[in-house]
């Protein structure tokens, strides 16, 4: 059996290789007629091969594949364990439903040649990043991917001047988390003196080496995690990107950093001192919270997602940094619960994330439009979308039956679990743990509010603009992707059990930490917990049979009428320009935020003649920009290119000059060495 | 029988000092803040009562009658007397928002707590418990002499401070001598009395007591 | 007290009957409760304004008012109209079944779980708050934003206040913390109890739209909350969303008085346990009714803008009382 299963998995990953290859070639030799749906196609198998062979993996199979290089060094080793598998599985899910949609939705430049191109390439990197059992083949195909994203990112930038904007910014931060992450493997090699995994286990927990690469990891991780302050590229980037690929980059791009902070923390240097646990806890909670307020008052509907994106990052490292301080306090059981939760958490963010960026990218292709203010009233124009974004929306703000409940349910239960330490309890797991749990109450709330604005806005009342009057639902093979990742969504979260149990055996000593209670529950015995959802929707099923009952025999006796002129607030309700708008929802929240957010306002009162008091006009504008990028990375970039410019006085393009400087150079290196 | 309540009746006193600061964090209206004063010199005699129960020291409960007159009543009376109206319409404008304030209140406990549960270790006894609260009370005292603009609730951030140093003094060696605390308590009184009547000339003379404003004065 | 084992036990009808029970009298029993509770709070304090007021079944007529109407819906409502009634109901009526209310037996797999309730309680305010984005009107919209902004910023101090009341019981299960309540009434005067629940009382005050966060009984539409989101419902929609939120406040007053004073609760499945059960909450309610009525008649709307204060105060409450729940303990 093991045998066959060892082959799979070596079968998957060639196939996956062979796939990828086909696919560019397919994208560089079929015709533009064709391209979208054959590379799509063929894409997507290679989506669905990184899904069995994840699964196969997750399920505990063995088997590596290695290939030989022409490099002096050992051959690059592809063999992913349980926790590789599952992400592997998770990222290629994304991939499937991410194709589906964009042989259907792609057009213009990002129907091209090369962005149907690099989309296996993408693809392919991200699948075989978890699967890497080397650091060499890690960082290859870490750059794989990376690359892959670029090139999809700048697929429109010839016509938008944004893009290229864009481009510059996720390049640079690319580059700076790959920095960060190839000195942290450096780091951990020079220790240890190996670059397989299985080595690194090797390295002395708390010493100086070992807490370098801790930093350099998290660090190089956080950046493509989208942790603040390494998040600058997020609100520029998933915008800017054709929907598809934001989706794919959200919802599994993404997920390869938490997969590079998880491999770091459990596998990598696993008993880890209780600072480092504090260190990702502060970071994910500050990313937490400040990636929810920036969503919350985003007004353009993928700025909003992007955002979010950051959020729910945060709030998965927050559950690992939890777990990593609890281990260390000694509440093993608590700490278990809370890294299966983080886990959790990113599968979650995986379907819901890539549903609702496919969902704006149906608004987008119906209305051209992703600014909330200008949408209204899709809700009847486009039902298909409405359904599949608000089970979306509903994960995103973490609802029961859904997904994000299930995972957000088990975090909060294990810290609290966790901050009834008695006895030795250390005092900062003991005050960590409920700053965390009013950290996470907070980013929810605050997440409800922004998922109402975000689907109250776009799907409900009236078109505030042409465009969306005008919406039609979109085309078949786009609605299957969409209903696919909604049933992920739901499907996680009513029958949780089997793949919280699955997720549990992927972590190291975890295989008990999850029991499957009840109608396809979860039940977590190290911190007496249980939840079924699947039984909690058949009570709300009891008790809403008759109210339900009650509502229609009333409908038959007493049927709606239809007013065009309801109350309206008193007056003429004929101008949808009276509706509130996503920047008015926010409004609020804006002034209660007012020190974070620093918002800048400008009214501008036009009188009517002469008078002082008859106001003819008023505009006002308010814009809410990211403060780490004003306050943070502008002064430091400007103070580089200060230094760029000091530096052309030096190097002016005069050759006697550059001989001057070779002349003192080796002067200098003659007298050093005489010395 | 006692016994079994003590540790209720001490949380139950600290728990009232800790929210009185709090409140006094909170609300902006002068009065309201010397009210709470009142309502904290009154919690922290009933703490040095209850403390004397239990330790069965007369002198402790002679401390707590002379806090209660001294803190419960005679300061706020002071800090109130002077033309009652004027008081009830004084609206601090703090410069740190309440909300601010309050959430660092919270971490101010969390602080005290840490400091204290490191430094000294929290102990055993009921009492050695409750002392981060004192400690908090200073903290909190502190703030509130830096964010309030005008003199007189700077002064009420002081008297916090005051009363925080009593709670710790009692919670830790079971009070100062008797008349040690006299002292003070009399010592308090009259800068009290001195800031309160420096307060009243300045402002007759230059129409406010808004510290910020009193820089002029140096040039 | 594993709860993992209880599910597992063979004996499932032995377990599951009382649990269905209470669930089936907490049900009625609240649902006729709930429109007396809110007569009762209109009454008393119209007697104290010196007004006559309308009696205390005046709610149960207007059920049967607007029930038999027909509802007049603007045209571009959806189907949101229809479906948020119901949502909210539903999620108030499994609040009613959830919460340890009459007893505090349940079934072992849907125990009365802090977090589930919380969520339970958020799809209301999440269905509320789109049926008042559902017109497109200038108010609803005002209003639903203002109900999420005050949500969003009550959750901390909910979570957080029933955390510290947890912490001495070791679970967050509400029917745990009830009971062990019921055990050792010293801890309810404990200080860690008195902040919490005072913090819990104003997060509900908020979250049912009481005074001083938003003003049930207003005729401004500038100065309204959840009225603003209601107001282009008529008919049985109306009637329903006045049922789902009269049942919810009257879900959470019930809560608080068994936090508050546990006594008569039925810990055991006896039907003279039940029938006591039952007769404590409707007094403990109705007598909650009646203090908030007379505290509302002192009590100003704050302005909206100064409803974070309240809020971040009684945050701080909740936090205190985790922290010293620590430093007491």
């Amino acid at each position: 059996m093991s045998a066959i299963d060892a082959g799979l998995i070596q079968a998957g990953l060639g196939l996956q290789l062979l796939l990828a290859v086909v696919a560019v070639a397919a994208a560089l030799l079929v015709s533009p007629a064709r391209r979208s749906l054959t590379v799509g196609v063929i894409s997507a198998a290679l989506a669905a091969t990184g899904l069995a062979t994840g699964i196969a993996a997750l399920l505990g199979a063995p088997g590596s594949l290695s290939l030989d290089t022409v490099l002096p060094m050992d051959a690059l080793t592809l063999s992913p364990d349980r926790l590789g598998g599952l992400f592997m599985a998770v990222v290629s899910a994304v991939g499937l439903i991410v194709c589906l949609f964009g042989m259907s939705s792609a057009r213009g430049p990002a129907a091209s040649r090369t962005a149907w191109a690099a989309m296996p390439v993408f693809l392919v990197g991200m699948q075989l990043v978890p699967a890497a059992a080397d650091s060499v083949s890690f960082l290859l195909a870490w750059e794989i991917m990376t690359l892959g994203s670029t090139v999809l990112l700048l697929a429109d930038h010839a016509t938008r001047a944004s893009v290229s904007s864009a481009g510059i910014w996720y390049s640079a931060m690319s580059q700076l988390s790959f920095f960060f992450i190839l000195a942290g493997f450096a780091v951990l090699a020079a220790a240890t003196g190996g670059t397989s995994f299985s080595a690194a286990g090797s390295l002395e927990p708390g010493s100086a080496a070992a807490n370098l690469a801790f930093v350099l990891f998290i660090l190089g991780f956080g950046g493509k995690a989208e942790l603040v302050p390494l998040h600058v590229w997020v609100p520029r980037v998933l915008p800017e990107a054709p929907s598809h690929v934001s989706a794919a980059m959200s919802g599994a791009m993404v997920k390869i950093g938490v997969y590079g902070a998880l491999l770091v923390c459990v596998r990598l240097l696993p008993e880890a001192p209780a600072w480092w646990g504090i260190v990702i806890m502060v970071l994910g909670g500050v990313s937490a919270l400040y990636g929810i307020l920036q969503a919350s008052v985003a007004s353009d509907l993928k700025v909003l997602l992007a955002y979010s994106t950051t959020e729910n990052m945060g709030l998965i490292f927050l559950g690992l940094g939890a777990s990593m301080l609890l281990r260390t306090s000694g509440a093993t059981g608590a700490a278990d619960a809370a890294l299966v939760a983080a886990i959790l958490l990113a599968v979650s963010h995986a379907a819901f994330k890539a549903t609702l960026f496919l969902g704006a990218g149906a608004i987008i292709h119906s209305t051209g439009e992703r600014n909330l203010d200008r949408l209204g009233g899709l809700g009847r124009r486009m039902p298909f979308t409405a359904a599949a974004f608000g089970i979306g929306a509903m994960g995103a703000a973490a609802l029961p039956i859904t997904s994000g409940f299930v995972a957000e349910w088990m975090l909060l239960q294990s810290l609290v679990n966790g901050g009834r330490l008695q006895g030795d309890a250390s005092v900062a797991a003991s005050v960590a743990m409920p700053l965390a749990v009013a950290v996470i109450a907070l980013t929810a709330g605050l997440a409800l509010l922004t998922f109402v604005k975000a689907y109250g806005i776009a799907f409900l009342a009236r078109p505030r603009s042409a465009p969306a009057s005008e919406a039609r639902d979109v085309p078949g093979l786009m609605r299957l992707a969409l209903g696919l990742g909604a049933l992920t969504v739901l499907t996680l979260g009513l029958v949780p059990g089997p793949i919280a149990q699955a997720v549990a055996a992927a972590v190291p000593d975890g295989s008990g930490t999850v029991q499957v209670v009840g109608l396809a529950g979860v039940g977590v015995p190290g911190i007496n917990a249980v939840l079924d959802p699947l039984l909690l929707t058949v009570l709300a099923a009891v008790v809403g049979i008759p109210v339900l009952v009650a509502m229609l025999v009333s409908a038959r006796r007493h049927p709606a009428r239809i007013s065009e002129l309801p109350w309206g607030g008193g007056g003429s309700r004929a101008r949808p320009r009276m509706q509130y708008t996503a920047t008015s929802y926010a409004e609020p929240l804006v002034r209660v935020f007012d020190d974070v957010l620093k918002p800048t306002r400008d009214v501008q009162v036009t009188h009517a003649g002469e008078s002082r008091y008859l106001v003819e006009r008023v505009t006002v504008q308010q814009s809410v920009s990211d403060v780490f990028e004003t306050r943070f990375y502008r002064p430091v970039l400007q103070l580089v290119q200060r230094f760029g410019i000091a530096v052309r006085q030096i190097a002016n393009g005069s050759i006697h000059r550059y001989l001057t400087y070779s002349f003192v150079a080796f002067l200098i290196v003659l007298i050093a060495v005489s010395l | 029988m006692f016994d079994s309540i003590y540790a209720q009746l001490v949380g139950l006193c600290t728990g009232a000092l800790l929210l009185t600061s709090a409140l006094m964090v909170w609300r902006h209206s002068l009065l309201a803040s010397i009210r709470l004063l009142g309502a904290q010199g009154v919690a922290l005699a009933a703490l040095v009562a209850v403390i004397g129960v239990q330790e069965q020291e007369a002198e402790l409960l002679l401390v707590a009658l002379l806090i209660v007159t001294v803190k419960g009543v005679g300061l706020p009376w002071v800090l109130a007397h002077q033309s009652k109206a004027d008081v009830r319409h004084i609206q601090e404008s703090p410069r740190l928002n309440p909300t601010a304030g309050l959430l660092v209140v919270t971490l101010l406990t969390i602080l005290s707590y840490v400091v204290v549960s490191q430094l000294v270790g929290l102990g055993g006894s009921v009492t050695s418990h409750a002392v981060p609260i004192g400690l908090a009370m200073v903290l909190i005292g502190f703030l509130l002499l830096i964010t309030r603009r005008r003199a007189r609730s700077q002064l009420i951030g002081f008297l916090l401070l005051d009363n925080g140093i009593a709670t710790v003094a009692f919670l830790t060696s079971g009070g100062v001598p008797l008349l040690v605390e006299f002292a003070v308590s009399l010592d308090v009184l009259l800068v009290v009395l001195i800031l309160h009547v420096f307060a009243g000339r300045m402002r007759t003379k230059f129409g406010g007591t808004d510290v910020d404003l009193l820089r002029e004065l140096h040039d | 007290m594993n709860v993992l084992t209880d599910v597992t036990a063979t004996d499932v009808t032995a377990e599951v009957l009382p649990a269905v029970v209470i669930a089936l009298v907490q049900v009625v029993v609240f649902v006729a409760l709930a429109p007396v509770l809110v007569g009762l709070i209109r009454q008393v304090r119209a007697r104290i304004e010196g007004r006559r007021g309308a009696g205390v079944l005046q709610p149960w007529r207007d059920l049967r008012k607007l029930l038999a109407k027909n509802p007049v819906r603007a045209a571009d409502s959806g189907w949101m109209l229809t479906a948020g009634p119901l949502a909210l109901v539903v999620s108030s009526l499994v609040l009613v079944v959830l919460l340890p209310l009459v007893g505090t037996i349940s079934v072992a797999a849907l125990p009365s779980d802090l977090f589930v309730i919380v969520s339970v309680m958020l799809i209301g305010v999440v269905a509320l708050a789109l049926v008042g984005l559902d017109a497109g009107t200038a108010f609803g919209g005002m209003g639903s934003s203002r109900h999420m902004t005050v949500a969003a910023l009550v959750e901390p101090t909910l979570l957080l206040s029933v955390y510290a009341l947890s912490i001495p019981a070791g679970t967050s299960t509400l029917s745990r913390i009830v009971g062990s309540r019921l055990d050792d009434p010293g801890i309810i005067i404990s200080p860690v109890s008195l902040l919490a629940l005072v913090a819990l009382i104003i997060a509900i005050m908020a979250e049912t739209g009481r005074l001083p966060v938003d003003n049930p009984g207003t005729h401004l539409e500038l100065t309204m909350l959840h009225e603003a989101m209601t107001l282009e419902a008529s008919g049985r929609d109306l009637a329903w969303l006045e049922v789902g939120g009269w049942l919810k406040l009257a879900a959470l007053l019930g809560l608080v008085a068994n936090l508050a004073a546990p006594w008569g609760v039925a810990t055991e499945f006896t039907v003279l346990g039940v029938l006591v059960g039952v007769g404590a909450i409707v007094v403990k309610v109705l007598l909650l009714g009646v203090l908030l009525s007379v505290g509302e008649v002192f009590l100003a709307k704050v302005r909206l803008f100064q409803v974070p204060e309240l809020l971040a105060g009684s945050f701080a409450l909740a936090f205190l009382a985790v922290t010293a729940s620590y430093l007491v303990a």
